[in-house]
């Protein structure tokens, strides 16, 4: 479909030169049409970088602002109680924090596009290597949360909508719409309740590394990952069933009917591609939820992934350490949201123009 | 309209279920047959004549700490829910009225806070601001908002572009008139159907902080954070979270009911709206507006 729509586009001018001028065809036209093509391609990049490029620097700028609101400074953290004006003073000159806001923010902004995120006031340590030793944690679980989610929600919604009306299509519903007003705490709780102290199948906490084996990774995530996709899972589901049942009342499917084309034909050639356009748009929705709901899980399950680092900074008052967890947060939301994007381009070229100035 | 309302089983369900929630709030802390932070010897005892829900690890009776944190986090969720009203409808309504640079920055702000990973902002703002119960208000307030003002602007748009607002306007009608008769009966019920929903989510998210022990802290009893003492001991008493979980769930449920029920009785549908708004297409194909 993509690509007749780009012939027909591409093909309307150099017919109009064919007829107005014979002889330049074969040097004017083939610039114009390499020069369409740049465009599309400029287009598909520069607009959600345009749609996600406020979001960034607001979002990086309200981080700053934070911090700097707290009032919060190294002193009281290196001091405490000891703290005499002078000492203060001197801390705060090593920190560069007597020097006027924007200078400061700038100096930190300039830095964060380096990938430099200052370095912790509890310890001293660079908070990039920080958060880039609690990686492995944070995207494991979320990464494995997206995974079953988008997974579970795909089958319950499809199924809810080809057995639209019957009774599996009215449990499906109404299991989404229990487990979407389940907060994420409390579904935790209740798995840990029930597989790891009632059946002793899979442990209650803690995380092992993917090197000492591929059950005990997968075992120490599985819990934690189920609780933080209930939500992903239940807006997944939704959505897509109601996608799917406005798209198989289409004309066009009327016309594949009519063509005798498959089932399956017309299933994932016609109406599902129409149908996950919202369901992917919702996806990028999502996905903040999902990065900052892993403050309650990890706490939960005794991971010490980005929620636990950021609620730990927070409450000791280390306010170079929660900030660069919120950039980095940002950060991910904004890439999974252009790659939501991109994916959309490939699916659907017609909607990806209205699903990024609604995300 | 309230009349309406009321002739719904599923809304009299959800008023009757808050306000037995507000009742528990009001007079939990005065009927609660122990105090809240006084231990016992009997420590993690299971459900008996002495103490209704049993105890928790430090012998507390945890009838009494669910009455005496009712309050809090009662309270909490109005607050969060009205203050996310106020920074967002505000915004929204004005947004309609102030010109293209106040609706651009507004809505690129709104974008902003949408896109930003919501439990780990609420839990940092609250942490870094001083970790009080006024600072974690204040902040999830302002992270709800953006639900609020999109609709509440949606709302207003529609009403300050509608015809008959115009011809109210031509055949001499007060502006007061005009807010009374037309304006407020149309801006009102989508407002309350996001304060309803505003305010179950709220709680949620107060549930949520209490129980990281953040916006209140722990030997203060509320309904997080009694869950998050119950986890502990999951294989003394597995029961124990149900008590709190119940709770919560329950009335996050009837705020939800409530949401539906006003939907269902204005005829108006949230997410019409809502698409309203987000489409540029829609709105070019709206009539200029008249000041």
């Amino acid at each position: 479909m993509p690509v007749n729509g780009d012939v027909l586009l591409l093909e309307q001018p150099r017919t109009q030169q064919t007829q107005q001028t014979q002889r330049t065809r074969n040097t004017y036209a083939q610039p114009k049409v390499a020069r369409l093509r740049l465009k599309r391609a400029l287009r598909a990049v520069l607009l959600p970088v345009g749609a996600f490029l406020p979001v960034f620097l607001l979002g990086t700028f309200v981080t700053y602002l934070m911090g700097v609101l707290s009032g919060l400074s190294p002193a009281h953290l290196q001091l405490g109680e000891a703290a005499t004006p002078q000492a203060v003073a001197r801390i705060q000159h090593e920190w560069g924090l007597d020097r006027p806001f924007l200078v400061q923010y700038l100096t930190w902004f300039g830095a964060l596009l380096q990938g430099d995120l200052g370095r912790s006031w509890y310890n001293g340590h660079s908070v990039s290597a920080l958060l880039a030793a609690r990686a492995a944690i944070s995207l494991s679980v979320a990464g494995l949360a997206l995974l079953i989610g988008v997974s579970c929600g795909f089958i319950l919604g499809v199924t809810a909508a080809l057995l639209q009306t019957s009774w599996v299509d009215r449990a499906i519903t109404a299991f989404t719409s229990l487990i979407s007003v389940m907060p994420s705490f409390v579904v935790g709780i209740a798995l840990v309740a029930l597989f790891a102290v009632t059946l002793g199948l899979l442990p209650a906490a803690g995380y092992v590394p993917i090197d000492e084996g591929l059950w005990g990774w997968l075992s120490h995530l599985l819990l934690p990952a189920v609780a933080l996709s209930f939500d992903t899972t239940s807006e997944m589901a939704r959505q897509l069933r109601v996608g799917l049942i406005a798209a198989y009342r289409e004309n066009y499917v009327t016309g594949a009917l009519l063509r005798g084309l498959s089932d399956r034909r017309i299933f994932f050639v016609h109406v599902l591609r129409n149908a996950i356009g919202p369901a992917l748009t919702l996806l990028g929705m999502k996905f903040p939820h999902l990065l900052g709901g892993a403050v309650v899980t990890e706490a939960v399950f005794g991971l010490a992934g980005y929620g636990k680092f950021a609620s730990e900074s927070a409450l000791r008052g280390d306010v170079p350490a929660v900030q660069g967890v919120l950039v980095v947060s940002v950060v991910m939301v904004v890439v999974f949201n252009m790659l939501v994007n991109l994916l959309l381009n490939r699916i659907i070229p017609s909607a990806a123009g209205a699903a990024h100035r609604g995300a | 309209m309230l009349k309406q309302l009321l002739q719904l089983r599923s809304a009299r369900l959800a008023l009757g279920l808050l306000a037995l929630v507000l009742l528990l709030a009001l007079v939990g802390p005065l009927v609660s047959p122990y105090p809240p932070l006084a231990g016992s010897p009997e420590i993690l005892a299971h459900p008996s004549a002495k103490h209704l829900l049993g105890t928790d690890y430090l012998g507390r009776d945890v009838l009494s700490r669910l009455l005496s944190g009712s309050p809090v986090s009662v309270r909490a969720a109005v607050q969060v829910a009205l203050i996310a009203l106020f920074v967002g409808a505000l915004p929204g309504v004005l947004s309609v009225y102030l010109g293209s640079v106040v609706e651009w920055l507004t809505l690129r702000f709104v974008d902003t806070l949408i896109a930003l990973p919501f439990l780990l902002f609420a839990v940092s703002m609250t942490a870094l601001l001083g970790n009080g119960i006024t600072q974690a208000m204040v902040s999830v307030g302002i992270l709800l908002a953006p639900a609020n003002y999109r609709v509440s602007r949606a709302a207003a748009l529609s009403v300050a572009r509608s015809q008959y607002v115009e011809a109210a306007m031509l055949s001499g009608a007060t502006l007061s008139w005009i807010v009374r008769k037309h304006v407020w009966s149309k801006v009102l019920p989508p407002i309350a159907i996001t304060l309803a929903s505003t305010l179950g989510h709220g709680l949620v998210v107060v549930a949520s902080l209490t129980f990281l022990g953040i916006g209140v802290r722990p030997p203060e009893p509320t309904w997080g954070g009694i869950l998050a003492s119950d986890l502990g001991y999951l294989s003394y008493r597995p029961y124990a979270p149900l008590f709190p979980t119940c709770l919560i769930m329950s009335t996050v449920w009837a705020c939800n009911l409530l949401a539906d029920a006003i939907r269902d009785v204005s005829g108006e549908s949230g997410r019409l709206l809502l698409e309203r708004v987000a489409s540029p297409t829609a709105r070019a194909a709206q009539p200029p507006r008249q000041p």
